[in-house]
């Protein structure tokens, strides 16, 4: 019966310069990826023999990444660096942990806890998002006591903001309450750090030895056009993408709430089209406008997704290109319409810099209007905190998370800079790091860097496409309901099965953590017997084995960071030339066919 | 006379045959099986010691078409297969003594009905003399 032996993570050695797939150095949190995908690739046809497998893998990931369920609802960065995707498609990683989350997080809430004693110091993390759970999660695991302090009544932060046709509600709730019961997290919910007397000071003082501040960017940013505050956002039916998210998905806006009105949204990025979904869900004949133009090759294209933009155009929501919006129109205080000049281009040199042309303006009306064009984190908390220098920017070491003016004071996600959800659980895991080097006295900088550097694509004969992908038509889209459907066993393991392996041994050890290789062999090179032919090179899928000239000879050799121990050199040699160190297989043959 | 019952050695590639099946049981019901990491490892001097060894027959169980974990692995084999059925040819060994097949099967439940396929499609041929060894001259003589 297959079962798969993992004794903790798979191991990397350390090295300044290291190979990895193209995937795992994208991925913010190196997620042992290849070998994941091998090892669904190998779950059988029949669902109730697979299932104990599944369960068998998603136990493996979930301990480095225990939002990994979520990441298959609303991650896949590293399908943006698949060396698939221009040979027929990047493997579609995100779906493959989809398919794991549709059976494993039922399960969670059966989970064990681990059973860590928890014997080190306190360490307080403000904020119960991705960030603050993440670097919670991975101190508790070394026997730390931590302490979230959240504000609000709910774990999960920004999460919440995520529409539930993207991310299930369920799927939130039940992988961030389940996280904090299975790591042994204590949370004090509405805890407001910032108000009061609960000060970062007081933390330090009731005990606390670190604090990890990861408040997240709870205000909307406010519109402005050439550095000035656009007037009018005051007016009734104007409000904030990011408010109408937070509304809905605490269940306070009804369906049809803005049936047969007309709303307008600004903005390019994911949280505007999440807004304008939304709206859309709700009612509302919904048109976007954004700075950005339609090329997404260009750095001023527009910076939302395919898939949202794809999905946002199915929907029948019409998309405005390359407008600012210079004035908010309204009539006794009520929003009427807005004034759109062209945007002739958002970014320069110097970075987010966007120019108009006024000769060229256009005027929209409407009922609504949402603005969605980015957000802020609190600068008067972080300004009474101390946090902040006389330029009042966040002075924080990038490389450490280590606040400059307070030491330890560790700073991430939203709040030190806006990104995605597995870029603040990657900061989360930073500070931990750090948060640990600090407190044990260790040095803050040491082993930390790693220059990786991406492998290419092996050859093969011939490349397969990526399974489709099928979302329920528009007009059958039910209100809020993921419209997205997962993949059924057997085409996760077509999919999976597609991955290249492109990544060394090193990172992988999937065939080791299956049994059928004890361990991975060197390869050998006889210097007598090699004749330099090369056929070792031709055979190669892996770029691994190369000609050198040695002696003045010419010789074949292997990189064995490339190497894949998969022996069809050795087979290829016509000079028996080459061998794979300890590999007992010629043994094995020898011995069965001895007994004939 | 004790009726000839063939031998079949039995290579398989762990990837795509049995590994979900009991390993001891699959053992027990496919004699001369040996599981190997990928089938472009069998070398041609595997198989022909086989036959050397006493083997009346050599199955060959490898990943479908466009699914080895090593990328081109069964194409090697292939290839090689291929090219020692004209070897073979040249020595006397029938062609039905190699056989080779390409496709899925992680119970490993069809691989006792494979070999024993084999063994009877073999069968009519007799035992393979001398394991295939022949001198110069009866190879020249059977031209």
């Amino acid at each position: 019966m297959l079962k798969i032996q993992t004794s903790g993570l798979a191991e990397v050695e350390q090295a300044i310069k290291q190979l990895l797939p193209p995937c795992q150095i994208k991925c913010p949190i190196d997620e042992d990826i290849q070998r994941t995908n091998v090892l669904i690739s190998m779950l059988p046809e029949d669902e109730a023999t697979a299932k104990p497998l599944i369960m068998q893998i998603s136990d493996y990931l979930y301990e480095k990444n225990p939002f990994f369920n979520i990441c298959g609802y609303i991650c896949g960065l590293c399908e943006l660096e698949c060396n698939y995707k221009n040979q027929g498609g990047a493997i579609r990683r995100r779906l493959l942990k989809r398919f794991l989350s549709d059976y494993y997080t039922d399960f969670l809430k059966d989970k064990e806890e681990f059973k860590v004693p928890k014997e080190r110091e306190n360490v307080a993390v403000i904020g119960g998002g991705p960030g603050g759970l993440m670097c919670a999660y991975a101190l508790s695991k070394k026997g730390y006591k931590v302490s979230i302090f959240e504000s609000s009544d709910r774990l999960g932060g920004a999460l919440w903001l995520i529409p539930q046709y993207r991310l299930p509600e369920t799927v939130l709730k039940t992988t961030v309450d389940n996280l904090v019961r299975i790591a042994g997290i204590d949370v004090r919910y509405n805890a407001k750090v910032g108000e009061g007397r609960l000060t970062i000071d007081r933390l330090r003082n009731d005990g606390y030895r670190a604090i990890f501040l990861a408040k997240g960017t709870p205000y909307p940013r406010i519109l402005t056009f050439d550095g000035q505050t656009v007037p009018g956002q005051d007016l009734a039916g104007v409000i904030y993408g990011h408010t109408l998210l937070f509304e809905v998905s605490h269940g306070n806006i009804n369906p049809g709430y803005f049936k047969g009105k007309k709303l307008i949204v600004i903005g390019g990025g994911n949280v505007a089209f999440d807004a304008a979904r939304t709206a859309r869900r709700l009612g509302g004949e919904v048109t976007m406008v954004c700075l950005e133009n339609e090329d997404k090759s260009t750095r001023d294209g527009i910076p939302a997704d395919e898939a949202e933009i794809r999905g946002a155009w199915e929907e029948g929501i019409n998309i405005i290109y390359s407008r600012g919006v210079q004035q908010i129109v309204g009539e006794q205080g009520q929003f009427k319409g807005i004034t759109c000049p062209k945007c002739t281009s958002v970014f320069d040199d110097r970075g987010f810099n966007p120019k108009f042309d006024c000769t060229d303006c256009i005027d929209l009306q409407g009922d609504s209007l949402i603005i969605t064009v980015g957000q802020a984190p609190d600068r008067a908390f972080l300004q009474r905190e101390g946090l902040l220098n006389e330029q009042g920017r966040m002075v924080v070491d990038p490389f450490t998370l280590q606040s400059l003016k307070k030491g330890y004071v560790f700073i991430g996600g939203d709040v030190r800079r806006t990104g995605f959800m597995i870029e603040a659980m990657k900061e989360g895991l930073m500070a931990a790091d750090s948060i640990e080097r600090f407190l044990r006295g260790l040095d803050m900088r040491e082993g930390r860097k790693r220059d990786y550097e991406a492998f290419g694509i092996p050859r093969r004969k011939s490349y397969e496409p990526e399974t489709e992908v099928s979302w329920v038509p528009p007009e059958q889209r039910l209100y809020f309901q993921p419209f997205e459907k997962g993949l059924t066993l057997k085409e996760a393991r077509a999919e999976a099965k597609r991955c290249l392996t492109c990544g060394p041994c090193l990172s992988c050890k999937a065939c080791i953590s299956m049994g059928f290789e004890k361990s991975l062999y060197a390869v050998e090179v006889d210097e007598e017997k090699c004749s330099g032919c090369g056929h070792c090179v031709f055979t190669c899928n892996y770029d691994s084995a190369h000609l050198k000239e040695a002696n003045g000879k010419i010789l074949s050799t292997t990189d064995m960071f490339k190497c894949k121990s998969c022996g069809m050199c050795v087979t290829a040699c016509p000079s028996q030339a080459r061998k794979l160190v300890d590999d007992d297989t010629a043994q094995r043959i020898e011995k069965a066919l001895s007994i004939l | 006379m004790p009726t000839y019952e063939p031998k079949v050695v039995c290579f398989s590639c762990k990837f795509s045959w049995g590994y979900l099946g009991d390993q001891e049981e699959l053992s027990r019901r496919i004699k001369n099986w040996i599981p190997i990491i990928c089938t472009g490892k069998v070398d041609t001097i595997h198989i022909l010691n086989a036959y050397k060894q006493g083997a009346d027959g050599v199955l060959i169980l490898g990943c479908p078409e466009g699914h080895c974990h090593y990328q081109d692995g069964n194409f090697e084999m292939r290839k090689r297969v291929h090219l020692l059925y004209k070897v073979l040819e040249d020595y006397g060994i029938e062609r039905e003594r190699l056989q080779l097949s390409l496709s899925l099967d992680p119970d490993g439940k069809t691989m006792p009905m494979l070999v024993k396929q084999m063994s009877d499609s073999i069968r009519a041929l007799g035992p393979l003399k001398n394991g295939g060894v022949q001198s110069e001259k009866t190879v020249e003589a059977g031209r």
